[in-house]
């Protein structure tokens, strides 16, 4: 099964009726929360501006829309921060817990490539990691973010069942090179990480 | 839907595509990824503005200027080249060779092997870039077929399971050794399993062709510590960056795997490093230079350190100059390259390529027509899905397929056609073995279920589940008792299996004479080292060299099904 | 590279393999001979896993054959390897983990390469050590006092 189709199986992840789109609005510098049920999601320098969906088209509103609702529906609260400094997924999802009032962390880059954090880990270890964003779709994300709420709150969940295909790398290789690039060109080195709040407004 | 271009679909009312427009949008090949080349950050194949130019000084017997840097200028990668690649005394004056001369002597028959493997001793990464940029895929080939070093291709294959099976790896080694592969490799899923495949891809590997070694891809020093036991006969993925950044993201530097070769060699173990292009872009650090530049960096880099051999053709980079025009090209020029430079070639063709048939052949062919030292490294001896290095472009459905263009081309790939009573039987005695050695080390036993399965098998579908956490508890014991390939040969032997332990411990010797530390060495069927010394490569044009001949032409020739000409009502058998 | 005479003789291709050619110049560090790793001494427990090593005599016989087919890197990998013969296991995994990148002090590579050279003999091996030494600390890829920051190798599709 390629990438593609599995996405098309799961009917969920391309909206076909109505787009949603997402804006993060700055609310301040981001701080260490002290909510100890909080959950953070560190979005890469590229989320949401300039890039706007996944490498599989999955509109990064829907990333957040789905990690949010996870979170939610296991009892958890979350809080988005964006990161400048770095595009390296382990430094942003590290950072990202080291400010969670839980110490968890959900890391997401803009081409879909997801990690779960914790702040007392080794920066190169993780919960859980997804490492193949071709095979990302909303029902993963919306799990991810259901196991970041549960992480948070102490418990084990089941790890989110990792998928494999071996027709990813003809497919996507290239085209994940491509936006690893151009996100590394969106690396500030001067600006700080900050809060933002999502809007998500559906267009018709 | 495809969400590479979303295609218009159901909307029936204006036709914007034609109905061949459809049929073409539905082959499989529109499922690669292809993208536009971005030189500026070495997403580019070989051609490229932004690499630099070749130049040399050489100051009181030491290299001080390096393709338009000098020596204070220099990253480590410029450093260990300089100071272990590059020939010293005759740098200078290979480097004055116009490079069209030497790309000429490259592909002329008349200039023998010898001498053009003696200019490129001096020439840098630039220049060498410079001379394959000339040669289009033709030359490029005649180009392998006259510099790889060993006289007679080889080939290699993975041998994996999805469920980390042991009993499946043994089973699909000995069809893979009876079926000709020289070098057999398997990795996991589960790391803690790497102690008991690895001896199912041994003892099958023995059971199938007596003298097939066999390696297992782990993390460097495990990799290492199952050689140092005899568990695994040679060693591959040690890998190597042509960037100083993406070597460090590596966690090695140029001189950690200098002394990692030596620890092989002296433990008497064969080893070859492994790199390829896009392995630097990929990771977003290819500071501006073409993916063939910087494979070139680490061609040099490995033949400084003085490891006999190379896996190079991008190898798990291969979606990246797959997408770029020109890219297999190149892939095919990095062979041309550490084959030039005098260092076993293992050539790729080892990864899921392609969704098209097409394209995967086409990909294969700038190996397999002019002969490499391995024409894959990594032929999947199981389904892809079973393949746990994430799929090869070539696989056991494929057997078939590749004999007959063997048969066609008159080209021999390393593999024949093997009667279904042989490879049965094989297979059968595969399973067996491994039941009994399992008794003998007291791990979880295997049942008879386990080897009527492994006998009919095609993937790990086929096979009883294994108690994974018993297994894993046994593969832990394994080491924590200190097995070592002698206790495996002593314990088969014991068991029953003398012929099988007599090979294993003819593959254990060879590491006493060190004969299979040379250039491209492997191992005939009575045990005889054929390496790039008494089987060096002396093609001189037409009618030299290898030629696909006599008997084993005649073996060539067989296949699944052949009408007879004696008798038009049967097939030959 | 300086051995035995007598057991290193100006070897040639025609010799190799000399498993086949030469076994007569073929030992264990422990002193068998090719011959003497039978099957019949596998099984009444006479051969162990240090029978199956390579000597250091065998390392420089090899090495006269690559130089011989003009292959003189592959040469000074086996004269460092033959130099590496002697030390245990442990210890060779230890000193490679040392020279990867910022995971020693300019003091510590140094005291590794002493070591090869007073303890093992492995001059060649100390002057490879002590030439990443020099290397490491004009790319600062040296450790910092602290512990080192671990490097990142992203693997992603």
């Amino acid at each position: 099964m390629t990438a593609a189709s599995d996405l098309a199986a799961s009917g969920s992840a391309a909206p076909v009726d109505s787009v949603r789109t997402l804006a993060l609005n700055e609310v301040g510098p981001a701080e260490r929360g002290t909510r100890p049920e909080e959950v953070v999601i560190a979005l890469s320098p590229a989320f949401g501006d300039p890039f706007t969906k996944t490498i599989v088209d999955v509109p990064h509103a829907e990333v957040i829309r789905q990690l949010l609702a996870g979170i939610e529906e296991r009892g958890g609260v979350a809080r988005v921060i964006k990161v400048y400094k770095t595009a390296d997924l382990a430094a942003i999802a590290h950072h990202g817990a080291k400010l969670s009032g839980s110490g968890i962390a959900v890391g997401v880059l803009s081409r879909g490539t997801t990690v779960l954090h914790q702040r007392d880990l080794a920066r190169l270890s993780n919960l859980e990691l997804f490492p193949q964003a071709p095979l990302l779709d909303a029902e993963v994300f919306r799990m991810i973010g259901s196991n970041a709420a549960q992480y948070a709150q102490g418990q084990s969940p089941k790890p989110v069942p990792t998928r494999n295909d071996q027709m990813a790398r003809p497919r996507w290789q290239a085209k994940a090179a491509l936006l690893h690039l151009k996100e590394f060109e969106c690396i500030d080195h001067s600006r700080e990480a900050v809060e933002v709040e999502p809007v998500i407004t559906k267009v018709d | 839907m495809t969400a590479v271009a979303p295609r218009a679909e159901g909307t029936g009312a204006s036709l914007t595509t034609s109905k061949r427009t459809e049929v073409l949008e539905d082959r499989p090949v529109n499922l690669d990824g292809f993208v536009e080349e971005w030189p500026e950050k070495g997403l580019v194949a070989m051609e490229s503005d932004f690499d630099p130019q070749p130049s040399v000084r050489v100051e009181d017997g030491r290299i001080v200027e390096l393709d338009g840097r000098t020596r204070d200028q220099f990253d480590f990668m410029d450093t260990f080249i300089a100071d272990h690649a590059i020939d010293v005394d005759t740098c200078e004056a290979a480097m004055a060779t116009e490079s069209v001369e030497i790309a000429r002597m490259i592909v002329d028959p008349r200039t023998s092997r010898a001498d053009v493997v003696a200019v490129g001793r001096g020439l840098t990464p630039a220049k060498i870039l410079d001379v394959v940029k000339l040669m289009n895929v033709v030359e490029i080939m005649m180009g392998i077929q006259k510099t790889r070093s060993r006289r007679t291709p080889a080939n290699q294959a993975h041998s994996t399971s999805a469920k980390d099976n042991p009993i499946q790896v043994a089973a699909d080694a000995a069809e893979g050794a009876v079926r000709g592969f020289a070098e057999l490799e398997t990795t996991l899923g589960v790391v803690r399993y790497a102690p008991l495949v690895a001896i199912g891809l041994q003892v099958g590997g023995q059971v199938g062709r007596g003298g097939v070694l066999t390696q297992c891809a782990l993390e460097e020093a495990t990799e290492l510590d199952l050689g140092m036991r005899g568990i695994t006969a040679y060693a591959e993925t040690i890998s190597i960056y042509g960037t100083e950044s993406v070597f460090v993201d590596g966690d090695d530097t140029p001189w950690s795997k200098a002394f990692l070769a030596s620890a092989y060699a002296s433990r008497g173990i064969k080893m070859r490093f492994t790199s390829g292009t896009g392995s630097e872009v990929q990771m977003g650090n290819a500071e501006g230079r073409s993916m063939l530049y910087l494979e070139i960096r680490c061609i040099l880099m490995a033949k400084g350190a003085g490891v006999q051999g190379l896996q190079n053709g991008s190898i798990s980079c291969i979606g990246v100059p797959g997408a770029v025009p020109g890219g297999i090209r190149a892939v095919a020029a990095e062979n041309l390259v550490a084959s030039w430079m005098d260092l076993e070639c293992a050539s790729g063709n080892d990864q899921s390529f392609s969704h098209s048939a097409m394209r995967r052949t086409s990909r294969l062919l700038p190996q397999m027509l002019p002969g490499t030292d391995f024409v894959c490294s990594g032929y999947s001896a199981v389904p892809n899905k079973d393949n746990m290095f994430a799929g090869s472009n070539l696989d056991t459905d494929d057997y078939d397929d590749w004999n007959v263009i063997q048969r066609d081309m008159q080209v021999d790939g390393g593999l024949r056609h093997v009667r279904e009573d042989v490879i049965l039987q094989v297979r059968n005695k595969a399973a067996r073995a491994m039941q009994a050695l399992f008794a003998e080390l007291d791990l979880p036993p295997i049942t008879d279920e386990e080897i009527e399965a492994a006998t009919y098998a095609n993937s790990s579908d086929d096979y009883p589940d294994r108690d994974v956490l018993a297994d894993l508890e046994g593969a832990r014991s394994v080491m924590e008792r200190g097995i070592t390939g002698i206790d495996l040969v002593r314990f088969l032997e014991r068991a029953g299996f003398g012929d099988v332990a007599e090979n294993y411990l003819q593959v254990l010797r060879q590491r006493v004479s060190g004969d299979l530390l040379q250039t491209a060495a492997v191992l005939t069927g009575d045990f005889t080292p054929l390496a790039a010394i008494n089987d060096a490569n002396d093609y001189a044009g037409p009618g030299t060299g290898y030629r696909l001949t006599g008997e084993r032409w005649e073996e060539l020739k067989k296949l699944r099904h052949v009408t007879s000409a004696e008798n038009p009502e049967e097939e030959v058998v | 590279m300086t051995t035995n005479p007598d057991l290193a003789p100006d070897l040639t291709a025609a010799d190799y393999p000399l498993s086949v050619h030469r076994p007569e110049l073929l030992h264990t560090p422990t002193g068998k001979t090719l011959d003497d790793l039978t099957m019949a001494a596998v099984v009444a427990g006479d051969i162990t896993s240090e029978d199956l090593r390579i000597s250091p005599e065998t390392l420089a016989l090899q090495g006269q054959l690559a130089a011989a087919a003009g292959r003189r890197q592959l040469a000074e990998n086996f004269q460092r390897a033959s130099e590496m013969t002697t030390i245990p296991d442990a210890e060779v995994l230890e000193m490679y983990n040392s020279l990867r990148p910022n995971a020693s002090t300019a003091a510590q590579l140094e005291e590794i390469a002493s070591k090869l050279e007073n303890t093992y003999s492995a001059t060649t091996c100390a002057a490879l050590v002590r030439e990443a030494a020099q290397v490491y600390a004009a790319r600062n890829l040296l450790a910092e006092e602290e512990s080192p920051v671990a490097p990142l190798a992203p693997q992603e599709a």
